[in-house]
């Protein structure tokens, strides 16, 4: 038998996808759950029943969990290639940094070109 | 017969034969090379996106204290956003089960996935010019103020991306269709779906970040 591997076999190594149908429809079931929380949370406190700043952290985890599903399941990230989740995770984590450090910086500030 | 090998050169096989090796396909580390171009080119648009979404936040205070003033929640409602979402979240969906039916070698289910995961693309992207008329009309746009300004092109560089992706994805699914045994398709196919996936993680940023916050 040949050793030698077609690119088939390597796409196969390099993603090791081994979910089944029915693992894609629960994480889309997942993500849509999710999704009506977040509305749901959204419409039921516009009269203001909650601190406006713990609507926003439930907001943001939820919409994390969102993007971690979408990442590591649909996208397959996880259980994949290192050098992957290098060339994704390290400019994510950069951004995100950046983010909150314009916020922190000019978050509230109104003369920024203003 | 020549066969598409993982490790670059071309030598013999001990049996008169020539096995091709293209060295472009795989890098050292021994992943595919078109795939690792997919992954660094995602990890750059999320640099970009995010440049785009800090600057819509930034300016919020600045478009607050301008006299032309326009408040994000008397124009921006969530019925329409919440369905785009799902259209995206759906697609997502159906693009995976088209992905892992290629690879089952089903290739009816997966001209059906990849054909569905199209035609949601092209229902957000109408759905999102019906939102863009919709703002027009009551009287925000690119130029009226400093949200309108941030807001339509963070959200329209969004569109050109879900544009862009069903152009890819249509390109991937005539290719399989037109060579169904090439050992290059599986690869292909989850390329195109790694940018879809892409486009549908920065809309769960964008509903979050824009709309709901």
């Amino acid at each position: 038998m040949s050793t030698h591997h077609t690119a088939r076999d390597h796409a196969h190594e390099d993603s090791g996808h081994g979910h089944s149908d029915r693992f894609y429809w629960m994480v889309a079931l997942v993500l849509a759950v999710v999704t009506a929380l977040e509305v749901t949370l959204f419409v039921v406190n516009e009269g203001g029943m909650i601190a406006k700043w713990i609507e926003i952290v439930i907001l943001l985890v939820l919409s994390t969990i969102k993007g971690a599903a979408v990442v590591m399941y649909f996208m397959h990230l996880k259980g994949d290639a290192k050098i992957f989740q290098f060339v994704f995770i390290v400019p994510f984590s950069l951004a995100v940094t950046l983010l909150l450090l314009f916020l922190g910086l000019f978050g509230t500030y109104e003369g920024i070109a203003g | 017969m020549a066969e598409i090998s993982a490790h670059g050169a071309s030598h013999g096989d001990g049996h008169g034969e020539v096995v091709h090796k293209p060295n472009h396909i795989y890098t050292s580390l021994g992943v595919d090379s078109r795939k690792l171009g997919v992954w660094a080119f995602i990890g750059s648009e999320t640099l970009f996106f995010t440049a785009l979404i800090t600057t819509y936040l930034v300016y919020a205070p600045v478009n607050r204290a301008r006299p032309d003033f326009q408040d994000p929640k008397e124009f921006l409602g969530i019925e329409l956003t919440t369905v785009l979402a799902s259209i995206l979240l759906a697609s997502s969906l159906t693009m995976v089960l088209a992905l892992a039916a290629n690879r089952r070698g089903n290739l009816k289910s997966f001209r059906n996935w990849m054909l569905a995961t199209i035609l949601l693309g092209i229902a957000f992207i109408g759905g999102q010019v019906y939102e863009f008329n919709h703002l027009n009309h009551v009287g925000l746009t690119l130029s009226s103020s400093m949200f309108g300004t941030t807001f339509f092109v963070l959200t329209g560089f969004h569109g050109t991306h879900v544009g862009i992706g069903v152009i890819w994805l249509l390109a991937t699914l005539v290719k399989v269709l037109k060579t169904p045994g090439s050992p290059e398709n599986p690869i292909d196919v989850e390329n195109a779906g790694l940018y879809w996936h892409f486009v549908d993680f920065i809309w769960v940023v964008i509903f979050v970040l824009i709309y709901l916050i």
